[in-house]
């Protein structure tokens, strides 16, 4: 059913400005992410640069975007569906800001391993920063669509990069047992990894507060059926 | 009936004349709790409060159908008299209005004239103003007329007048809507102490008032009820789709 407009159409227009506001955020991270691994891939450290700077920009858009919603929360003391979708809104945006903080912690690590002889051709590293990116979309469109499924499967997608995180783990140690002048470009390459990973759990805070958003019901501590691990 | 029950609406239907207010309304009111009834105006929610002491009664051309249960008993039978019923079921009304009495007499009036035991009237005056939390502002100038107090003042009174009956409902008719934001805020605390002894039932247009005081909120609409809920549910999640436009202004 299509959601009746407010009787005030300023508290509807003011509504929608925090629901673009969001998606634009979500835009600049995904791009942020996307440049980072770029900087990696083709070993561009001016790019790495320009994102760890453009991070500025989040930054400061998160905390218009917050302050924008403690307004809305002060005059016009929303409640039910809109209470719900500003303190969605709130976390979504913290949410967007810490996987702006990675994108640049990635760009850093870049720089670093640039400087260094390349380790190992990257593949996993590549789809796994393409899967956070399809997660990060996916969760603003749950947020925008309103949709539980999409939101459930940004939460299945998770479980998918925790194990590609492990696995890149492993390659890597591999590396460093047998040669230990690998060890500090092998570190490096795991915290891009553990980076992804987290911004990945973030895109799954974002889904979980959707869920939250659209039913009234916390899912946050709640692992998504697929989390269940068979019996041995 | 359940002992938390203290008032109990059974298929009750109301009609002015012959255009239906209410329709078919069951609901329960909780003892000690704060109810809200909400709604646009013209939604029944006032007639509804009113039908709770009888006084529709005093309206040509009404009739209610259905039945109201006050402890156990139906307030529209025949052997019910409505004075009494109306001394257990005190009102507050939008607009304070004191006597124009001494501020002592306010409180003394209705207890003198019904067959209340009087005999420690002082202590019974000074009681009522204290629940209502005026004793201290006005305890030096009990025998000054009550049409020199402040809006907020009088409506205190109003309700001290109405707690000297000892009654064990308090309804309450949009009781700060002429008030300003203090004094508001001074009623608003009196709810919260008085339900520890009283059952109130109150009418507000007010929907943040009726989150900050109310344990159970009726949104009512076109003389139906649309949902009756825990007030925490009605404005964090309510269950109807048409509660939800209405409290979050999606309306009209």
């Amino acid at each position: 059913m299509e959601e009746r407009k407010h009787t005030s159409s300023h508290y509807e227009m003011e509504l929608q400005e925090i629901k673009n506001g969001l998606i634009y955020i979500g835009v600049l991270t995904e791009t942020a992410i996307q440049m980072a691994m770029k900087s990696l891939t083709e070993r561009d450290s001016d790019l790495a640069h320009k994102v760890i700077k453009d991070d500025d920009e989040i930054d400061t858009l998160d905390t218009d975007l917050e302050e924008r919603c403690i307004k809305i929360l002060a005059l016009r003391q929303p409640t039910a569906i809109d209470l719900r979708f500003i303190t969605t809104a709130i976390k979504i945006t913290g949410h967007l800001e810490r996987i702006g903080d990675m994108a640049a912690n990635i760009a850093e690590k870049a720089i670093q391993l640039n400087e260094e002889p390349k380790l190992k051709p990257y593949i996993d590293l590549p789809r796994m920063a393409e899967l956070v990116g399809e997660m990060i979309k996916k969760s603003l469109d749950s947020f925008i669509g309103n949709d539980l499924n999409m939101a459930e499967e940004v939460r299945r997608m998770e479980q998918v990069t925790d194990d590609l995180n492990e696995q890149i783990f492993r390659e890597l140690l591999t590396f460093m047992m047998e040669d230990s002048k690998t060890i500090h470009r092998s570190l490096m390459i795991m915290q891009v990894s553990k980076n992804l990973e987290r911004i990945a759990d973030h895109a799954k805070g974002i889904a979980d507060m959707v869920t939250y958003m659209v039913t009234g019901e916390s899912v946050r501590h709640q692992s998504c059926v697929s989390d269940e691990k068979e019996p041995a | 009936m359940d002992s938390d029950i203290i008032i109990k609406l059974n298929k009750v239907n109301f009609y002015y004349g012959q255009s239906r207010a209410l329709t078919d309304i069951t609901m329960n009111f909780r003892k000690n709790k704060v109810s809200a009834l909400i709604g646009p105006s013209g939604c029944g929610k006032s007639t509804l409060l009113r039908l709770l002491n009888r006084m529709n009664d005093l309206i040509d051309g009404t009739r209610i159908e259905g039945e109201i249960f006050f402890e156990e008993k139906n307030i529209y039978a025949k052997d019910v008299d409505p004075v009494e019923i109306r001394r257990k079921v005190g009102m507050v009304f939008q607009k304070p209005n004191p006597f124009p009495k001494t501020i002592y007499n306010n409180i003394a009036y209705g207890p003198k004239l019904t067959s209340m035991n009087t005999d420690d009237l002082d202590t019974l005056v000074e009681q009522s103003l204290k629940q209502a939390v005026l004793w201290d502002e006005v305890k030096d100038i009990l025998n000054k007329s009550a049409m020199n107090l402040s809006g907020g003042q009088q409506q205190r009174l109003c309700i001290a007048r109405a707690l000297a009956m000892k009654p064990d409902i308090l309804l309450m008719d949009e009781p700060t809507s002429a008030l300003d934001p203090i004094s508001t805020a001074k009623i608003e605390e009196l709810i919260e102490e008085l339900k520890k002894n009283y059952t109130i039932i109150i009418v507000t247009h007010n929907m943040q008032q009726a989150a900050r005081i109310s344990d159970e909120t009726a949104f009512f609409y076109l003389g139906n009820m649309v949902e009756y809920n825990k007030t925490e549910k009605i404005f964090t999640n309510p269950d109807v789709k048409h509660t939800e436009e209405y409290i979050t202004g999606r309306f009209g």
